[in-house]
């Protein structure tokens, strides 16, 4: 009885070393799993695009690096993804945050509504997204019958040009932006706006002076996500995107199904990992940047 | 969860993974694994399997949806190990499969060489449709140009190539053909134009003569022809995603004609996706071109004797009949062995003679180089 009193008095029942190797168990699986399925790929895709098996034996080469910059059409293919994954992130800060400032500000039930609202596409699969926006958006869609009943023009179709996609994937990821985004705001405490407000600051001044700085790493941190998904989606560019150029999705699934290239997917694979690690090392730097401030 | 638990949970998990094998093991099931579309899957287990286990009663057939081509590669990929090993693969039947994979498998014996001792209706093939032995022809389709009837006057639709790029170019945005990796509608109209500007003579290329210098001299004139029509295509130069999505654009009014699959357009014009008002015609110079589902057997399968009994069952007049009106594809067998009343009705629809074009090395070829010089060159954005 006097043992567990002690203990729990001093808040742990083991030794600092039993409890750090419990901890290292914990994360032995998830530290495991990244090794094998994440990080050995990732070197074993670079390993083998760098040493290529020649007449004489295995040797060091970038040919196929060599080959993707210098290949008009594999650089289109790299410029389209970076073009498309530019427009989705600006669009999706323009729509998500007007939505995330007003749940985090409206007290009204409407709120609610708009809240789930913006959280419904994330339960939509985009095969399914895809197939519904060729009907609603497409040529002689829902959007082109309505406004042929009261007399207007038809839209220029963006279905099978780059802005299909574009379309298709800020529709998708605007739950997540919303998301990350209502989260960070709810950091920002009332009493600091009520205060900007009391000194006769407006709603502008307020969101340029006191939401602003204060969530400008949440909106780091939503953007480098939705990048990466974006700069890796699929289906979406697949379905809605023009033949040519194609996003790097489709394009490394085309090398390596139709064109049995596996070296020059795997090249492909590579750049765009580079890409991907450079907005992962940002999302990492800005996490810790926050927890630093967090800590001081 | 504590130590016991743990071995316990995981003594269940290892168990549950061993039991299909064990169930397996005694079973006369014969396992058929299928990457094909639905309306194939359907197929199968309405008609060939209910007609299969009537006729041969005991035996047993399981269709399994491996999804698609690269399901049903991965499955192949372990039998091929399986063989090494001696192991059951337990797989027995491919629906459809291209046997020149896995790469090594025909060197290895991983398949079933079909002659007419194991297959006694192997005679009834018809001959163009052979392309190796280790495949057998069951089902084929091809590639027709679906019309809307309310814009285009049947006695005006386009009967030969020249016919056809003349129409298009007086109706810009009017056609539209899907990229040739993503379905075989828009990937046998441009084997057609590569016919085309090959005296349309479909036996210039086989899988033989492939090399990178004949590929050149004999695509680059049809990337010509092609890139010469794209701007009066849908958007001056759009292309599908795929043979559903050409038929969602006939479908809504965008366009007007676009390539299909013969079995395709005959089911979405029976349940409606398709009005009656659409027209199909072939070109009458050189059809556009077909192609066969071949189906594989496993030479190191359980069941590989009532496998053979299945594929040899699909050769019968009563199988290969139903083909053409449940699914509206055309028989692998000659034309004198099915029903003489279908013949007569399908004439128009099916040729006697579907050109095919070559797999193997040539895809690749015409994939890229479609790609490469026929889609590009949109300046849009």
């Amino acid at each position: 009885m006097a043992d567990t009193a002690t203990a729990s008095a001093t808040g742990g029942s083991e030794p600092a070393i039993g409890r750090g190797l419990k901890g290292l168990l914990l994360v032995a699986l998830p530290v495991f799993l990244v090794g094998w399925l994440i990080i050995y790929p990732i070197i074993a895709a670079i390993v083998s695009t760098l040493f290529v098996e020649a007449t004489d034996g295995v040797q060091f080469s970038t040919a196929s690096y060599r080959f993707f910059f210098s290949d008009p059409y594999s650089r289109a293919n790299l410029a389209l993804t970076l073009w498309t994954t530019g427009v989705c992130a600006v669009l999706l800060l323009l729509v998500g945050l007007p939505i995330a400032l007003y749940l985090r500000f409206s007290t009204s039930r409407f709120a609610d509504l708009v809240q789930s609202l913006a959280i419904f596409p994330m339960f939509v699969p985009s095969i399914i997204l895809s197939y519904a926006l060729i009907r609603t958006i497409g040529p002689n869609g829902t959007v082109d019958i309505l406004l042929n009943a009261v007399g207007l023009p038809k839209i220029p179709s963006p279905y099978l040009t780059p802005w299909g996609p574009v379309i298709g994937l800020v529709w998708d990821n605007l739950p997540l932006t919303v998301l990350m985004l209502t989260a960070g705001l709810a950091g920002i405490s009332n009493s600091a706006v009520e205060a900007a407000r009391d000194v006769g600051a407006g709603p502008i001044r307020v969101f340029w002076h006191i939401i602003l700085p204060r969530m400008g790493n949440s909106i780091l941190v939503t953007i480098s996500f939705t990048v990466l998904g974006i700069f890796s989606s699929f289906t979406l560019p697949y379905v809605l995107g023009p033949a040519s150029p194609e996003m790097m999705g489709p394009f490394m699934l085309r090398t390596f199904n139709d064109l049995y290239d596996p070296l020059n997917a795997k090249t492909q694979a590579v750049i765009s990992f580079v890409f991907c690690l450079f907005f992962g090392i940002f999302y990492v730097w800005s996490i810790a940047r926050n927890q630093r401030s967090q800590s001081r | 969860m504590n130590r016991r638990e743990f071995l316990a949970a995981g003594s269940a998990v290892a168990a549950a993974s061993a039991l299909p094998s064990l169930a397996l093991a005694d079973d006369k099931t014969i396992q058929v694994y299928s990457g094909s579309d639905n309306n194939i899957i359907d197929f199968w287990n309405n008609t060939i399997i209910p007609a299969f286990q009537k006729a041969n009663p005991g035996m047993k057939v399981k269709l399994v949806d491996a999804g698609d081509d690269n399901g049903l590669r991965a499955i192949a990929d372990r039998a091929l190990a399986a063989l090494k090993s001696k192991a059951d693969p337990q797989a027995d039947v491919f629906e459809n499969f291209d046997a020149r994979l896995p790469a090594g498998g025909v060197e290895a014996g991983l398949w079933v060489t079909f002659s007419a001792e194991n297959v006694p209706s192997y005679g009834k093939i018809n001959r163009a449709a052979i392309d190796m032995p280790q495949q057998l022809p069951y089902r084929g389709s091809q590639v027709l140009l679906a019309y809307d009837k309310t814009k285009l006057d049947p006695k005006d639709a386009p009967k030969t190539w020249e016919q056809l790029v003349a129409w298009v170019k007086k109706n810009p945005g009017q056609f539209i053909y899907n990229r040739p990796d993503k379905g075989g509608s828009g990937g046998n109209f441009v084997r057609r134009a590569i016919h085309e500007v090959n005296g349309r003579d479909p036996s210039k290329f086989t899988i033989a003569n492939f090399s990178a210098d004949y590929a050149e001299k004999s695509l680059t004139p049809a990337w010509a022809v092609l890139k010469d029509m794209a701007p009066f295509l849908y958007e001056k130069g759009a292309y599908t995603s795929g043979n559903t999505q050409s038929i969602q654009l006939l479908s809504q009014g965008v366009v007007t004609m676009v390539p299909v699959w013969s079995d395709q357009v005959l089911q979405a014009m029976s349940q409606g996706v398709l009005p009656e008002t659409t027209g199909l015609v072939q070109l009458t110079d050189l059809a556009l071109c077909g192609g066969f589902s071949r189906l594989t057997v496993f030479s190191n399968g359980a069941n590989k004797d009532a496998a053979l009994k299945l594929a040899d069952f699909l050769l019968t007049s009563e199988m290969q009949s139903a083909v053409i009106t449940q699914i509206g594809g055309f028989p692998g067998v000659t034309w004198d062995n099915v029903a003489a009343d279908l013949r007569e009705k399908y004439k128009d629809v099916v040729p006697n003679s579907i050109p095919t074009f070559p797999g193997g090395d040539w895809n690749a070829a015409i994939n890229d180089g479609w790609y490469r010089n026929v889609a590009t060159g949109l300046a849009r954005g």
